[in-house]
C-alpha cells in the first residue's frame, strides 16, 4: 500500500484514538474514585460540545470577532460548566447511591444520559438537526502525497497529547492526585488520614468531565459539527477503551482508548468496501476480549468478601 | 336558586349553546401530511407542511368550498421505520381521506404497502425514486413531482459535455441512493464517462475519511453523491479536509439552503440537479409565492414546497368533487388528466405517476444556488474545480 | 377474591376509556384521575389487598383478565389503530416476561433485548419472504434462531460480572444494527417487508366480516398475541414456583453462595439467558408479521433500554407489574400527542425517580408464595 495512504490512515485513527482516551481516563477516574460507570459521560460530553457552540454564538453577538479569543472563551466556559454538571451529578445521584446495589447507579446514570441527551434535542433550537461547528483553528494543510497533513489536525493532536500528559503530572506529582489515588486505594484509610472524601470524589469527577468537555469541542472541530446523538457513541466507545485497558488504570484507559481506534483503522483498511463494517469489526473484537480477559488489560485487582 | 330561576338559567343557556353555532355549518373533512418534520432534512418536511398548510387554509377561505378542511401532520423523521408506524396511525384512522405525503424516498417506498393494504389514497410530493409508483401498480399511490430517471441522465449529460472523464461515485446505502447510484451510472456509462469507484455509505454517517481516503488515491475528477442533505454537507467538508480537488456533484437531495448554511464558502461550485422549473418560472409560481409570504412561516419552502401545495390542492379539488370518501377519491385520481395546478398541468399515468420533463440545473455561487444557464460557470467566467 | 375482580373490572374500563378517548384535555383529566385514584389506594392499602387477591387466586383472576380482554377487543372490533396498539402492549409483554427470566429471576444483564426481538422479526420477514416454512412455525424459529445467537454471547456473560457484562450486551446491541445496517442481503437501512401470518389458507391480513359487522384484520393478530401472553405467562409463572426458579432466585441473591450450595451457576445462567431469548424473539416474530416492516432503526439501544425500563417501573419479577408498566410506557405516549415527542425524556426521567424513591417498581415482587391459596 502507498505509503502516503498509510500515513494518513494512521493519522485519522491518532485523531480518533485521542478522543476515544479523552473519555476513557473519565471512565477510570469515576471508576477509581467510587468503583461506579457514570453511563452519563459521553451525554455530558454531547453538553460540553453544545455549551462550547452557544459560548460562541454569545460572543459573536457580544460583537468580538477575534478567532482565538472565541477560541479561548468556548473551551473554558465549556470546560468549567461541564466541570460543574460533573459536580452536581456525583453530588446528587452517585454520592447518595453509594450503599444501593452497583447495578443501580449504572441504571440510574444510563437514564440520566437519556435525559441529557433528550434535553438536548428538545430544548436547544433545533436540536434534532447536526449543528455546524465554527472552524476556528488554521486550515492551512501540507501535501506529502497522498498524505494531507492539517494544521488544525495536528494542533489538537498536540493539544491532546499535552492535556493527558498534564493529568498524568496531576495525578502522579501532585498532592490532590496523591489524595485522588489514596482515595482510589483505599476510601477508609484515606478517610483516616484526614481526606475530605467527598471533595475529592468531586474534584475527581470535575476533572473527568471536564476532559470530556475538551473531548467534545475537539470532536467539533474535527468534524465541523455536532450533533445530539454524538456523546452516545463517544460513550460507548471510551467505556469499552477503559474497560480493555483496565478500570482504575489511567494508562490503560490511554492504552485501550488508541487500542480501539487501531482496531478501527485496521477494519477500515482490511475492509475497503464499507467502511461501517469497522464498527461492527471492533465491536465484535471487544466481545470476544470480554470472553478472554473479563477485566481487561491490566487486570482490576478485585476482592469479594462473602 | 328557586325552580323557575333554573329553568330560566337551563333555557338560556341551550338558546346560547345554539345560537353560537353557526348558521350553516360545513362538514369537516380531514386531510394528512407526512414529512420529515424533525431530523436533518426537515427544512424541506417545514417547507412542504406550510405549503400543504396553506393550500388547506386558502380552501377554508373560499366560500365556495363545500367542506371545511382540517390538516393532521405526522413527521417521519426521514425514517422507514417510523414512516411505517405513522404512515400505519393516518390510514387506520379511518377519517382521514387522503394524504400527501413523504419528501424521502426511503420513507415512500416503505410506506406504499401500508397505504395499499388500508385502502388511503396518497399523492406523493417529494420522494422521486421511480419505484415508488412504479414497483407495483397500487391504485392509492400518486406522484406530483418527477423521478429521479430524467435527473440523472441531464446529469450525465452535462458533466460529460463539460469534458470530465473520470467519476467516483457516493451513495446512501437507502433505496434512494441506490436508485441514484443505478440511473447514473447507466446514464454515464451511455456517455462515455468511466467511474472509478462506487462507496456505499450509511444515512447518518458521521466519518467519511475511509471512503474519501481510498478516492483520494483513485484521483477522481468529480464526485457524484447520491444522497441527502446532512451526510452531503459532511463530505463536502471532509473533502476539503482531506484535500481532495474535484466538482462536487449532487442530486435534487442537496439543493436546499441547509446545505449552503452547513457550508457556508466550501458550498461555493457545487452542481445540483431537481426536476421542475424554479418557483419563479411555474406557471402558478408567482401566487403560490404571494400567498406563502402573505402568511408569515417560519421556514421557506424550499425545493418541493410547491409540489406539496399542488398535491394537497389535487386531494381538496378530488374531494369536493366526489365527496369525503376514500374509494371515490381513488377511482377520480385514477382520471386526472392535465388538471390545472400551479406547477402545470398534472396527468396520472396507468401507474399515478405525473410527467414532469423540465429539468433544472443548478450551481452554487455566491452562496445562493444559481440556475447553470445564468451563472457565471455557464459564461465563462468562473471554472469549476479541474475544468478544462 | 372480590378485591382482585374489582380491580380488573375497574382496570378494564379504565383502559377502554383511554383507548377510545381523543380529545387531549380529557385524556388528561382521565391520566390525572388514574394517578390520583392509585395513590389514594396506596395509602388506603387497598392495594395491598388488591395484590394479596392476585397472589391467592391467579388462575380465577387471569381467567378474567382473558375475557376482559376479549370484551375489550369485541368493543373495538373495526378500530384498526386501538386495536394495534392492544397487540403492541400484548407482544411488548411478552418480550418482557423474557427480559424478565433474565434479568428479575436470575440477575443475568441483558442490555439487547430489542436487539433479540428483531432477530425474531428479521426472522419472519426472510423466512415468509423466501421460504415457504409455515407461519405459525416461523414463531418457534424467531425464538431459536434468537435464542442460538445469543449463545454466541454466553462465554463472555459468563465470565463477566456487574458492569463488564453490561458492556458485553450493550457491545452487542451496537453491533447488530450496525451489521444490520450495513448489510444489503438483509435489506440495509431501508430493512424488508413481512409478509403477514397465515394459517391454514387463511390470511390474517384480511378484513374479516361476519355478516353486517367488519372485523379490522388485526383481530385475528390479536387472538394470536393474546394466546401468546397466556402461555408465556403460565410459562413464567410455572417456573417460577419451581425448583428451577428457586435455583435462579438463589442465583440473583448470592453468587457465591449459591456455588457453595452446589448450584452449577453456569447452567442456570444458560438456562435463564436461552430461555428468555426465545420468548424475546417469538414475540418479536409475530410482531414483524403484525406491523409488517422491519428496519435495524426499529431495534436500537434505546429501545432496548425501553425495555429495561418497563422492567424496572413495574417491578422486577412480578408479571402483572410487568403488564401495567407496559400499558403504561405503550399507550400513554400515543394517545397523549403533546407529549410525544417528549416521551423519551419521560421514560428517562420516571425510571430516574422510581430508582431513587421506590427501587422495587410499581407493584413490587411479593415473597414467594408456594402454595397458592394455602392457608394453615
Amino acid at each position: 500500500m502507498d505509503i502516503g495512504l498509510l500515513a494518513q490512515y494512521i493519522m485519522n485513527g491518532l485523531m480518533a484514538g485521542m478522543m476515544y482516551a479523552l473519555v476513557a481516563v473519565g471512565f477510570t477516574l469515576f471508576f477509581g474514585v467510587l468503583d461506579v460507570i457514570q453511563f452519563a459521560h459521553g451525554d455530558v460530553l454531547t453538553v460540553g460540545a453544545f455549551t462550547a457552540l452557544i459560548t460562541f454564538v454569545g460572543v459573536h453577538a457580544a460583537g468580538v470577532h477575534s478567532g482565538s479569543i472565541a477560541l479561548l472563551a468556548m473551551l473554558i466556559v465549556a470546560i468549567f460548566a461541564t466541570a460543574g454538571l460533573g459536580m452536581l451529578i456525583a453530588r446528587y445521584l452517585v454520592l447518595p447511591l453509594r450503599a444501593a446495589p452497583a447495578l443501580n447507579t449504572l441504571l440510574i446514570t444510563l437514564m440520566l444520559g437519556t435525559v441529557l441527551r433528550e434535553s438536548v434535542r428538545l430544548f436547544y433550537p433545533q436540536g434534532a438537526n447536526p449543528k455546524p461547528f465554527p472552524a476556528l483553528l488554521p486550515a492551512n494543510s501540507i501535501n506529502f502525497g497522498n498524505f494531507n497533513l492539517r494544521l488544525d489536525n495536528a494542533i489538537m493532536l498536540a493539544a491532546g497529547t499535552a492535556v493527558i500528559v498534564g493529568v498524568e503530572f496531576l495525578l502522579n506529582r501532585t498532592k490532590l492526585g496523591l489524595a485522588i489515588r489514596a482515595v482510589a486505594q483505599d476510601e477508609e484509610t484515606a478517610r483516616t488520614m484526614g481526606i475530605n472524601f467527598v471533595a475529592i470524589v468531586l474534584v475527581a469527577f470535575a476533572i473527568g468531565s471536564g476532559l470530556a468537555a475538551f473531548a467534545g469541542v475537539m470532536d467539533g472541530f474535527y468534524y465541523n459539527e455536532i450533533n445530539f446523538g454524538m456523546g452516545l457513541y463517544l460513550g460507548i466507545i471510551g467505556f469499552a477503551a477503559a474497560i480493555i485497558g483496565g478500570l482504575g488504570s489511567i494508562y490503560g484507559a490511554i492504552l485501550g482508548g488508541f487500542l480501539f481506534a487501531a482496531l478501527q483503522t485496521i477494519g477500515t483498511v482490511a475492509l475497503p468496501f464499507a467502511s461501517a463494517y469497522k464498527d461492527v469489526f471492533a465491536f465484535a473484537v471487544i466481545i470476544i476480549f470480554m470472553a478472554w480477559r473479563p477485566t481487561g488489560l491490566i487486570r482490576e485487582k478485585i476482592s469479594e468478601r462473602v | 336558586m328557586t325552580n323557575a330561576l333554573r329553568a330560566a338559567a337551563a333555557i338560556l343557556a341551550a338558546v346560547w349553546l345554539v345560537a353560537a353555532v353557526p348558521a350553516e355549518a360545513k362538514d369537516k373533512v380531514k386531510v394528512g401530511f407526512i414529512g420529515p418534520l424533525t431530523g436533518g432534512v426537515s427544512a424541506n418536511g417545514l417547507g412542504g407542511r406550510n405549503s400543504a398548510d396553506l393550500a388547506v387554509r386558502l380552501r377554508n377561505a373560499d366560500a365556495k368550498a363545500k367542506y371545511e378542511y382540517e390538516l393532521v401532520v405526522l413527521d417521519d423523521e426521514c425514517k422507514p421505520n417510523v414512516a411505517v408506524q405513522v404512515a400505519t396511525k393516518m390510514a387506520a384512522e379511518k377519517d382521514i381521506i387522503a394524504a400527501a405525503t413523504h419528501y424521502c424516498s426511503s420513507t415512500a417506498i416503505a410506506t406504499v404497502d401500508v397505504y395499499h393494504k388500508f385502502g388511503l389514497p396518497v399523492v406523493v410530493w417529494g420522494a422521486v425514486l421511480p419505484d415508488i409508483t412504479y414497483r407495483n401498480k397500487y391504485p392509492e399511490v400518486h406522484r406530483v413531482n418527477g423521478t429521479m430517471i430524467n435527473q440523472n441522465e441531464t446529469n450525465a449529460e452535462l458533466l460529460t459535455k463539460l469534458g470530465y472523464r473520470t467519476f467516483a461515485v457516493i451513495h446512501d446505502t437507502t433505496d434512494y441512493g441506490k436508485g441514484h447510484n443505478e440511473y447514473f451510472s447507466a446514464a454515464l456509462a451511455q456517455r462515455g464517462g468511466k467511474i472509478v469507484g462506487t462507496f456505499g455509505v450509511g444515512a447518518d454517517q458521521q466519518d467519511f475519511t475511509a471512503e474519501l481516503t481510498q478516492i483520494k488515491a483513485l484521483n477522481p475528477e468529480v464526485i457524484y453523491f447520491g444522497g441527502l442533505t446532512p451526510i452531503g454537507v459532511r463530505i463536502r467538508a471532509q473533502m476539503d479536509k482531506l484535500g481532495i480537488k474535484a466538482v462536487f456533484d449532487g442530486t435534487s437531495g442537496i439543493v436546499s439552503d441547509a446545505y449552503i448554511q452547513g457550508l457556508g464558502p466550501l458550498a461555493e461550485g457545487t452542481l445540483a440537479f431537481r426536476e421542475g422549473a424554479p418557483v419563479e418560472k411555474l406557471p402558478g409560481g408567482k401566487f403560490f409565492m404571494e400567498k406563502y409570504t402573505a402568511q408569515k412561516y417560519d421556514n421557506p419552502p424550499e425545493a418541493y414546497g410547491a409540489f406539496a401545495f399542488a398535491a394537497m390542492d389535487l386531494i381538496l379539488d378530488s374531494i369536493e368533487k366526489v365527496g369525503p370518501d376514500r374509494r371515490k377519491v381513488i377511482d377520480d385520481l385514477a382520471n386526472v388528466k392535465n388538471r390545472d395546478s400551479i406547477i402545470g398541468k398534472i396527468t396520472f399515468d396507468d401507474h399515478g405517476q405525473n410527467t414532469v420533463s423540465v429539468i433544472t440545473k443548478y450551481v452554487v455561487q455566491d452562496g445562493k444556488w444559481v440556475v447553470w444557464e445564468d451563472s457565471e460557470y455557464a459564461s465563462g467566467r468562473r471554472k469549476l474545480p479541474r475544468q478544462k | 377474591m372480590l378485591p382482585g375482580v374489582i380491580a380488573l373490572a375497574l382496570a378494564s374500563l379504565y383502559l377502554s376509556a383511554l383507548l377510545a378517548v381523543e380529545k387531549q384535555p380529557l385524556i388528561i383529566g382521565l391520566l390525572a384521575l388514574a394517578v390520583i385514584v392509585a395513590l389514594g389506594a396506596y395509602w388506603m392499602g387497598w392495594l395491598a389487598s388488591v395484590s394479596r387477591s392476585f397472589a391467592d387466586r391467579e388462575n380465577v383472576l387471569g381467567t378474567m383478565a382473558i375475557v376482559a380482554a376479549f370484551a375489550m377487543a369485541a368493543y373495538f372490533h373495526d378500530d384498526h389503530f386501538v386495536l394495534l396498539l392492544i397487540v403492541t402492549v400484548l407482544l411488548y409483554t411478552v418480550a418482557t416476561l423474557g427480559l424478565n427470566i433474565q434479568f428479575g429471576y436470575s440477575g443475568v444483564l441483558n442490555f439487547a433485548g430489542a436487539s433479540f426481538f428483531g432477530i425474531g422479526a428479521y426472522t419472519s420477514a426472510v423466512l415468509n419472504a423466501r421460504t415457504t416454512v409455515p407461519t405459525l412455525v416461523v414463531l418457534p424459529i424467531g425464538g431459536i434462531i434468537a435464542a442460538l445467537i445469543g449463545s454466541l454471547l454466553l462465554l463472555p456473560v459468563l465470565r463477566t460480572r456487574g458492569h463488564y457484562a453490561a458492556l458485553v450486551t450493550i457491545a452487542f446491541a451496537l453491533l447488530l444494527k450496525a451489521f444490520l445496517e450495513v448489510n444489503d442481503v438483509l435489506g440495509g437501512p431501508q430493512g424488508l417487508q413481512v409478509k403477514g401470518m397465515t394459517v391454514g389458507g387463511w390470511s390474517f391480513n384480511d378484513s374479516i366480516e361476519l355478516g353486517k359487522i367488519e372485523l379490522s384484520f388485526y383481530m385475528s393478530y390479536f387472538v394470536l398475541s393474546l394466546a401468546l401472553l397466556v402461555a408465556a405467562f403460565i410459562l413464567v409463572r410455572r417456573l417460577e414456583r419451581s425448583w428451577i426458579g428457586l435455583n435462579l432466585d438463589a442465583l440473583r441473591l448470592d453468587e457465591t453462595a449459591a456455588s457453595c450450595f452446589g448450584l452449577d451457576v453456569a447452567r442456570w445462567k444458560i438456562t435463564a439467558f436461552t430461555l428468555g431469548n426465545f420468548l424475546i424473539g417469538i414475540a418479536g416474530a409475530l410482531f414483524g408479521m403484525v406491523g409488517g416492516f422491519v428496519a435495524p432503526n426499529n431495534y436500537t439501544f434505546a429501545d432496548s433500554l425501553i425495555l429495561v425500563s418497563i422492567l424496572l417501573l413495574g417491578g422486577i419479577g412480578n408479571p402483572w407489574g410487568l403488564a401495567v408498566a407496559t400499558v403504561i410506557v405503550i399507550v400513554v405516549p400515543e394517545k397523549l400527542q403533546t407529549i410525544q415527542e417528549y416521551r423519551f425524556l419521560l421514560y428517562a426521567v420516571m425510571v430516574i425517580a422510581v430508582l431513587l424513591f421506590r427501587p422495587e417498581g410499581l407493584l413490587p415482587r411479593p415473597l414467594r408464595s408456594y402454595f397458592p391459596g394455602w392457608r394453615p
